[in-house]
């Protein structure tokens, strides 16, 4: 009794005091001290603010008092000197809390009139029929008496929460003003509401009993003594605190005004498309798919279904006869009487089981699956069509070989075609026709031929096993073949001193000459290829037996040969001339090297990743070379890009013959022992940063499959994109 | 019931080419061309007592129609619903193989003249023959296999003149008396640097024009008979031999280059113009006068032959393509190609127009077929004429009743032709 007597007590002396303070604004400091010592003594400014923040909020209820008093004189100016008076007695006088029913008691005292408000002249009608009005009536003087301003809801709700006298503010409907009641107004108005004496005879009835005295009783009501906490200051608080502050110390908290500027500071952005930063959670709320529901028992299930809906015989043995998937349901419809004679549902488990299963497996989310097509992730190639012209049909068979025709060679203007073959003659024909012009015999098996690729010099290489025949073929401009001969026959002599050449030029006479041989190089190993540079002066001849002799390099006006490398590495398949500048590709089974002739040292060493380099052949511009090997790879090379392929097509079966490429269009052929030759679109581009394309575009078939050897050799026409192929079939077909 | 196809009818208006249109006819729509020949047959025996049987050709719009007429319809997008207007002539008669003239190597070029036939081969000899088929003459001369041979006179008189081309890089001037059945080279045509591929000679027989290989058009003088005359009346009964030792060197009058490829055939247009076919895809059109190319024709293959025809002023060409190309050499815009026949199944190595008919022209191609076509059936040839065993390299129409072909069987076929 004591603590709660107490505590009322203070309260309504807090009250007191607090209007007090508010008068005193921030005069006292007492009551914090004692609490918040140590605080105090940890952030001196903490403190000082919260107080500061008390007194702030002292100062705001005065405020509103002030405003209600100023409101009072906007309203009615009249009465500014009563509502001075007014504030005088408030200020002047602590105890009287009375302020504005004090004002109208001030009113009564100097109006003798009955009226509440003497002010409003209205009259005694219902306030309602100024509702509409912004006066509320009219003064002695019939001047309108204009509606004070009247707060929203807002407002109205902060003056519930913030004022303390709110309950015991009531609206004065005549003047529109707030009238704070005063103690007497509140008893005398709970005196009617209890339908007691207003005058406020307490003991009018009955005796007060005093139950519960302010005096300290021997026996409390209860008997426990109070805590120890309620003397000391909390601990934990004091912990709390102390962290509290550690972390505004160390930044690691924001006082709230700091957090604010913070705010303020930074600016706001509004997201247009809020979707996109839809958080991972929300996401996957809104994409979850609910679980499949169960389906709600039927009349089917039903322990009494209708009729209609129990089996027939029939449907129960096609049940009965049914695949436990293939049945329509999973359980025979059963009538029963009467829910009690209903049995225990046999298959219950095997049922909640299956159900768990469908759960488990059913899909929770959904997942957006990429629908590509895996034709958008093959790169575009022009289609074939695009790329004409290139050859797809066979026009001509040259017949007349009898044996493997290994070698084929066409003239540079394009109307004579070379070709050696295995029944040891040497043919020429008429591109045009088909036409056999001429047959060499010769002792032995042509390896390679080779017609000289200068239009002026008409010449022929024949490599016959060991000796390099040049032959006159004595086909085309009669005036260039005796050009040819008589150039030959004026040789530049100029011996080099020193070196011997690695081998003697023989210069046939007679018969020999007459059939159109004009020299034989007798080298000491079997040839198997001979080149021309492109230029038709010097040519070069490969051994691969022959060691240091490996490869050699002839000069036609000088009628020499040297040997330009001592020991070459690798068995030597075969060499070309670059096109334009003074390099020589050699290929050997694994690799390609590139010298340079003038510096004379190795300029690059391209990795072919063959097992066996069979062939090569140079583009035209010198950059870019195609390797065939007998692995079936056709592997292109960009020099400028790396000395690893570019690309490599497998489109043959079989080990590739012969490659070779066009001299004018953008193609290349190569022939394989499958029985096909493929050609290829190559396209090379002036563009440094495009790389070359390559498009094979047809597969040229004609070719019969002969001891296991198809096509040997393929060469394109010089002038137009025809293709010849030679085959072991013993022909030479040209496709157009 | 829907209308069935078997019961549609188009109303066709059938006519003949001068008689007066009658009233136009109700045919069924699937009506092929025997139906109609046989309908006009029975019209014409109405007519007249006599019993008339006749194959009968139509034509719709300029087109011959090959298939059945709704069809042929369709394709072309005319209506079925209004009146066709079919024009009827009578049916091409079927060439018939005449003979077969052996040759002992490949018959490369052949040229018909009124009853003879020359021929030229691979075994660089230029032959004679009769329309009949008996050899008049083996003529050795050319180094080379011949490439071209071409006649100079085309009257009756007996001593004829004639010229072959060859792979010897000459071209050799003949002159021929048929009556003592014995030649004489009047001139060696030397200057070009590489095969003679095609020779032909002009309207005024004064002048030819050769095409070679080494790229390069030439224009010789073919005048040569004053001057050989002379010699003859000097040197009555000499032997061919001498005669040949005064073999006059001639040399060109006029060299055009600008193919860049070899030149396979050429043809006089009128007496200044030429025209020349090549392999580097063009056809070039000459002034002779102005010594200029006129214009350029591409096309996008090789062009293997080439012929003009005085009647239409049409140009056809075989190409490497196995097509047969129509153009018109004046046009210089627009669709070049006028149109496109295809039925041969290897390169086509040789054309020739007829020279009486300006619909009319025959082809040879290394499928060893020679067909007949006519410009209006570009689907289909009139005929085809087989009997080679090997590339056909020549064929020729210079006799209109006969048709020639020579090919790499050696064999010289002629197929007799019926108006």
């Amino acid at each position: 009794m004591d603590l709660f007597h107490d505590k009322s007590a203070s309260e309504s002396d807090g009250d007191t005091t607090d209007s007090e303070e508010s008068v005193y604004s921030g005069l006292e400091e007492e009551p914090d001290t004692s609490d918040d010592e140590e605080v105090k003594n940890d952030d001196k400014s903490d403190s000082e603010n919260g107080d500061n923040s008390e007194s702030d909020d002292d100062e705001s209820d005065k405020e509103n008092v002030i405003d209600n008093d100023t409101e009072d004189k906007d309203v009615n100016e009249e009465d500014t000197n009563t509502v001075n008076v007014a504030a005088k007695n408030k200020y002047n006088d602590k105890n009287n809390t009375r302020t504005t029913s004090q004002t109208v008691e001030d009113e009564y005292y100097h109006d003798s009139s009955d009226e509440e408000d003497i002010r409003n002249t209205v009259g005694n009608i219902p306030m309602e029929w100024y509702r509409d009005y912004p006066h509320i009536g009219y003064d002695v003087e019939g001047r309108k008496l204009i509606k004070p301003k009247k707060g929203d809801e807002l407002d109205e709700f902060l003056q519930r929460m913030d004022n303390p006298d709110y309950w015991r503010t009531v609206t004065n409907k005549m003047t529109g003003q707030n009238v704070l009641l005063t103690k007497e107004d509140v008893s005398l108005i709970e005196g009617l509401m209890l339908q007691r004496t207003p005058g406020g005879a307490k003991e009018t009835y009955e005796p007060w009993i005093d139950f519960f005295t302010h005096e300290t009783m021997i026996h409390p009501v209860t008997n426990r003594p109070a805590d120890k906490r309620s003397f000391i200051p909390s601990k934990w608080e004091k912990l709390k605190v102390g962290q509290m502050v550690h972390a505004i110390k160390m930044g690691w908290m924001k006082r709230s005004t700091e957090k604010k500027e913070k705010e303020d500071d930074e600016p706001k952005y509004h997201m247009l498309w809020k979707d996109d930063e839809e958080n991972e959670a929300t996401r996957r709320y809104r994409a979850n798919i609910p679980a499949p529901k169960a389906t709600l028992p039927g009349h089917v299930e039903s322990y009494n279904p209708p009729p209609e809906y129990l089996f027939t015989k029939e449907e129960e043995e096609q049940w009965l006869s049914q695949e436990p998937e293939e049945r329509r349901m999973n359980f025979i419809p059963k009538k029963y009487d009467s829910l009690r004679l209903v049995p225990a549902y046999s298959s219950f488990v095997k049922e909640r089981f299956e159900r768990c299963l469908d759960l488990y497996l059913c899909p929770r989310q959904q997942q957006t699956r990429m629908n590509i097509n895996p034709e958008d992730l093959i790169p575009k190639l022009p289609k074939p069509k695009d790329l004409q012209p290139f050859p797809t049909q066979q026009a001509i068979i040259y017949k007349g070989h009898t044996d493997i025709v290994r070698c084929i060679s066409a003239d540079p203007t394009g109307q004579w075609l070379a070709s050696g073959c295995d029944d040891e003659t040497v043919k020429f024909w008429e591109v045009l026709t088909g036409r056999c012009m001429k047959t060499l015999k010769v002792s032995g098996t042509p390896r390679c031929i080779a017609w000289n690729p200068n239009p002026a010099i008409c010449l022929c290489l024949v490599a016959v096993d060991q000796s390099l025949l040049v032959l006159n073929p004595g086909l085309g401009d009669k005036i260039l073949i005796s050009n040819t001969d008589s150039m030959i026959q004026n040789k530049e002599t100029s011996e080099p001193a020193g070196k011997s050449p690695p081998l003697s030029w023989t210069v046939c006479e007679d018969d020999q000459y007459d059939e159109g041989y004009r020299f034989i190089l007798s080298h000491p190993k079997e040839i198997t290829h001979v080149s021309w540079h492109g230029k038709g002066d010097y040519f070069a001849s490969v051994m691969p037996k022959g060691d240091s002799k490996a490869v050699l390099i002839h000069q036609l006006s000088k009628q020499r040969s040297q040997n330009p490398f001592s020991k070459p590495k690798g068995l030597v398949q075969c060499v070309y001339f670059h096109p334009i500048r003074p390099f020589l590709f050699v290929a050997t089974q694994r690799y390609i090297r590139v010298y340079n002739l003038l510096k004379q040292e190795l300029t690059k060493k391209l990795m072919t990743s063959c097992r066996w380099v069979s062939s090569m052949s140079i583009h035209s511009g010198g950059d870019n070379l195609v390797i065939g090997s007998y692995d079936c790879k056709l592997t292109w090379f960009d020099l400028d890009l790396s000395t690893k392929p570019y690309q490599t097509l497998r489109h043959h079966k079989k080990a590739i013959r012969q490659v070779s490429f066009h001299k004018r269009y953008p193609l290349f052929a190569s022939a394989s022992d499958d029985g096909t030759v493929i050609v290829c679109h190559g396209m090379v581009y002036n563009d440094l940063l495009q790389n070359p394309l390559i498009v094979p575009v047809k597969v040229l078939h004609g070719h019969k499959i002969t001891k296991d050897l198809g096509v040997i050799d393929c060469e394109f026409h010089p002038t137009q994109p025809w293709v010849f192929s030679s085959g072991a079939d013993g022909t030479i077909r040209l496709f157009t | 019931m829907g209308v069935t196809k078997q019961d549609t009818y188009i109303r066709v208006h059938i006519f003949f080419r001068f008689s007066v249109p009658s009233a136009p006819f109700s045919v069924q729509a699937q009506v092929g061309t025997c139906d109609l020949s046989s309908l006009i047959n029975s019209l014409l025996n109405e007519g007249d007592g006599e019993k008339t049987n006749v194959d009968f050709d139509f034509l719709i719009d300029g087109e011959f129609l090959r298939l059945n007429l709704d069809k042929h319809l369709e394709n072309k997008g005319i209506s079925t619903e209004s009146l066709v207007d079919i024009e009827y002539i009578e049916k091409q008669q079927a060439p018939e193989p005449e003979d077969s003239l052996v040759h002992d190597d490949w018959v490369s070029c052949i040229q018909g003249c009124k009853d003879c036939i020359l021929s030229g081969c691979y075994d660089n000899t230029v032959r004679l023959w009769s329309v009949k088929g008996s050899p008049f003459l083996t003529i050795p001369g050319h180094s080379a296999p011949v490439k071209c041979v071409q006649w100079i006179t085309d009257d009756d008189s007996t001593v004829k003149t004639f010229m072959s081309g060859s792979h010897d890089q000459t071209i050799h001037i003949w002159q021929w008396d048929s009556e003592s059945n014995s030649v004489d080279c009047v001139a060696a045509c030397r200057g070009h640097a590489g095969s003679v591929d095609c020779i032909n000679i002009d309207h005024t027989k004064q002048r030819f024009c050769s095409g070679s290989w080494d790229k390069m058009l030439k224009l010789w003088s073919a005048e040569c008979e004053a001057v050989e005359d002379e010699d003859e009346e000097d040197i009555p009964h000499k032997k061919r031999k001498t005669s040949r030792r005064k073999v006059q060197t001639r040399v060109p009058i006029l060299t055009l280059s600008g193919h860049n490829e070899g030149i396979s055939a050429v043809e006089w247009i009128d007496t200044n113009q030429i025209c020349t076919s090549s392999w580097d895809h063009t056809i070039k059109t000459w002034d002779l006068e102005q010594a200029e190319e006129i214009s350029s024709l591409q096309g996008s293959k090789v062009f293997l032959d080439m012929s003009y025809s005085p009647l239409n002023r049409q140009i056809v060409t075989g190409s490497s393509d196995r097509h047969v190309r129509l153009w018109d050499p004046r046009s210089s815009d627009g669709a070049l190609v006028k149109r496109i026949y295809t039925s041969h199944t290897g390169w086509v190595s040789s054309v020739c127009w007829s020279k009486t008919n300006e619909f009319l022209f025959i082809s040879g191609s290394y499928d060893s077929v020679m067909k007949l076509w006519d410009t209006r059936s570009p689907k289909a040839p009139l005929y085809n004429m087989t009997g080679h065993d090997e590339k056909i390299l020549a064929v020729d129409w210079s006799i209109p009743s006969s048709l020639l072909s020579g090919g790499a069987d050696n064999h010289l076929k002629i197929f007799q032709y019926k108006q």
